[in-house]
């Protein structure tokens, strides 16, 4: 596919995700018409439905939407980083790295600004993700060993989470519905908040696409044409993980977007691995709005998480890609 | 005759009778000791029949029956874990780690759900609960999470490491389906709720023991029926069809008998990590691949294992205990991290 064509299916995404998140913005507690949305879209008169749209739905969608680009782009380095298929960040432990110290902060020090959990997140993240690949290079970073530390981690940190749940009482409803990942009731500053942490992971990823890419030769490869290789994995790791940080205080754990995003995206073999980064993005937007337009009309009244639908969506593809071998490692004998 | 042939299993006879004392040891502890201080004479005097009305309510039971519903748990996540690994032949393959937790964990939120807002709409904690329920009901999810490994092993012809790698995958997906349940319905109950999910013995009365019971019974007793079998499946599908063995039927059969152990005790106590992944390694690092003593000493170091854990949780936090999956995870993974390091 040549770069006309590669910039054509990012178009087709984009489009795609802009109209799921006009549809997004019809129903809801009060069903508008699609005409009614568009008029207070582009008009907004203060009114109920203009309110409800500007205040209520739209940031949501946005949210979603902002979110989505950055799991994907997060789960694309940490694939490339690691040159295994199955790393992304549910897997690698980084979000469950991102989410027990959140928990933590908010349970047991209420003082704590929520403004600054991205920075706690970041730093659990990466945490959790040294230890994850310290283990996985144990076993010669093949993707068993990588999936199992990277569970173990997440089984770790899951269980110091429900802990501190326990210790939460009563405050323990709400965190529980932030923890199935989800957007309900996202505003504005909300949007704010994690835009900054997804455009850093993003931009930096696609300023950095030429060393993205020495990431998929052999370390003696790229030594040859004079990348230091160990020299940029610190970075490439920081600038995959700022998206988990910025997304989880936000909208909680959102699985699978960070592993099926990019590989769908090769799927469609895009020219170069800008490319592929961007399409991994529109992608991974386009999955996080359908997840979260169809999680809260499905069920109405009740919302289904994001995190969830996502889930449930993305566990069919990756054992269909499991079995259709998309997932087995190109190095020695898995 | 010098021995160039490697010592591929030097039993230890010792190792049996030591691991049975170690039991002992710590059921003694376990009964001894405790948050509210109970002299040992007192004790003493409980077990044989008299003591004070508060002693013998708290040894017999608050203590006993948690220490009991522990050792039976215990016996069958370790017994679970060592059958996985062995079919899956993935030294590292757990309940937790394919799935069958993540299923019965499922399967007893809804029913826990289920009753609160049918049943017992007034219920404020676990132990108003019909919890002597709830073996079976995680039984129901965890074999449900066994049939899913059966096709993904047979229908869609999975090697063991992609059959590890889907059932990591399942166990997302379940986890995530559980806590959405209780986060889309738990409401005022997701107290109760983490109680069980946090992995607790907590006010487990006789009921759990007596309904764990037959389960730990019937496991244990199909041992001997799927010995000669485990023996061949350790090594290759290839190996155990040249023996004559049916491998799909005995692989199933395994399979079933791990996924009922798992899956009642996850329900009894909540989904425990680690467990099922650290004990079997204990018992081969101890016994060598002498499969005839690795499965007995499995058993043994399974109940012992979780009676520590939770006299630990039990006397680290005091009043506030810190529940046994806490304490496990804690002390197992820095073990499991160095099984990850050195497993080649």
């Amino acid at each position: 596919m040549d770069a006309r064509k590669s910039s054509i299916a990012i178009a087709f995404v984009v489009v795609a995700t802009l109209l799921v998140m006009v549809v997004g913005l019809l129903p809801g507690a009060k069903t508008l018409s699609i005409e009614t949305a568009l008029r207070v879209l582009f008009a907004p008169d203060g009114k109920i439905d203009s309110i409800l749209i500007w205040t209520l739905r739209l940031p949501r969608s946005l949210a979603a939407a902002v979110a989505g680009a950055g799991l994907a782009v997060s789960g694309y380095l940490l694939q490339a980083l690691t040159r295994n298929p199955l790393a992304d960040p549910g897997i690698t432990g980084v979000t469950a790295g991102a989410i027990a110290p959140i928990v933590a902060c908010f349970v047991l020090l209420p003082w704590f600004s929520s403004l600054y959990y991205p920075f706690v997140g970041l730093a659990g993240g990466l945490a959790a993700a040294s230890v994850t690949f310290w283990v996985a290079r144990g076993g010669n970073g093949r993707p068993l060993h990588l999936a199992l530390g990277g569970l173990s981690v997440s089984l770790f940190l899951g269980a110091i989470t429900i802990y501190v749940l326990l210790l939460a009482g009563p405050q323990s409803t709400a965190l529980m519905f932030w923890i199935s990942g989800g957007f309900a009731g996202r505003s504005w500053s909300h949007v704010l908040h994690i835009l900054p942490w997804v455009a850093v992971g993003v931009g930096g990823a696609l300023l950095l696409h030429r060393v993205v890419a020495m990431f998929s030769l052999s370390d003696h490869a790229a030594a040859g044409m004079g990348v230091q290789l160990n020299l940029w994995k610190p970075v490439l790791l920081v600038l995959g993980i700022c998206p988990v940080a910025g997304v989880a205080p936000v909208s909680g754990p959102v699985a699978f977007v960070g592993l099926a995003a990019p590989h769908i995206a090769r799927l469609l073999r895009p020219r170069g691995t800008a490319w592929e980064i961007a399409l991994s993005a529109a992608i991974g937007s386009l999955i996080v709005t359908s997840a979260d337009l169809i999680g809260r009309t499905i069920a109405i009244p009740k919302e289904i998480p994001v995190g969830i639908m996502t889930a449930l969506l993305g566990g069919p593809i990756f054992v269909y890609l499991i079995q259709r071998g998309r997932l087995d490692f190109k190095g020695e004998g898995a | 005759m010098t021995s160039n042939v490697p010592a591929v299993a030097q039993p230890k006879p010792w190792l049996l009778p030591a691991a049975f004392l170690l039991v002992l040891l710590s059921f003694v502890a376990a009964v001894f000791l405790g948050v509210v201080d109970i002299p040992a004479d007192d004790v003493m005097s409980v077990l044989t029949g008299g003591g004070s009305p508060e002693a013998r309510s708290i040894i017999l039971d608050i203590r006993l029956p948690r220490i009991v519903t522990g050792i039976l748990a215990g016996i069958q996540f370790a017994v679970a874990g060592l059958l996985l690994q062995t079919i899956t032949r993935n030294p590292l393959a757990d309940p937790s780690l394919m799935g069958v937790s993540q299923g019965a964990t499922l399967t007893v939120t809804t029913f826990l759900l289920f009753t609160v807002y049918i049943f017992n709409p007034g219920s404020n904690t676990l132990a108003e609960l019909p919890i002597g329920w709830l073996p079976t009901a995680g039984l129901v999810g965890g074999m449900a999470a066994g049939g899913l490994i059966y096709l993904m092993a047979f229908r869609l012809d999975l090697s063991p490491l992609r059959i590890t790698l889907c059932g990591i995958a399942i166990g997302a997906v379940l986890h995530a389906l559980a806590i959405g349940l209780i986060a889309g319905w738990g409401s005022a109950r997701i107290e109760i709720i983490l109680e069980w999910l946090s992995g607790s013995l907590y006010a487990r009365t006789w009921d759990h023991a007596i309904f764990l019971l037959p389960f730990t019974v019937a496991g244990l007793a199909a041992l001997p029926l799927i010995y000669r079998p485990l023996i061949l499946l350790q090594f290759d599908a290839a190996l155990a069809r040249s023996f004559g063995l049916s491998y799909r039927k005995q692989f199933s059969l395994v399979l079933l008998v791990s996924c009922a152990l798992a899956a009642s005790a996850v329900g009894a106590i909540g989904p425990i990590v680690f467990v099922g992944l650290i004990v079997p390694h204990l018992a081969r690092f101890l016994a060598g691949r002498h499969f005839p003593l690795v499965l007995p000493l499995t058993t043994v170091l399974g109940a012992v294992i979780v009676t520590l854990g939770d006299l630990i949780g039990r006397l680290v936090g005091r009043a506030e205990e810190v529940p046994i999956g806490v304490v496990t995870a804690i002390v197992g993974v820095p073990i499991l991290i160095a099984l990850l390091r050195k497993v080649p």
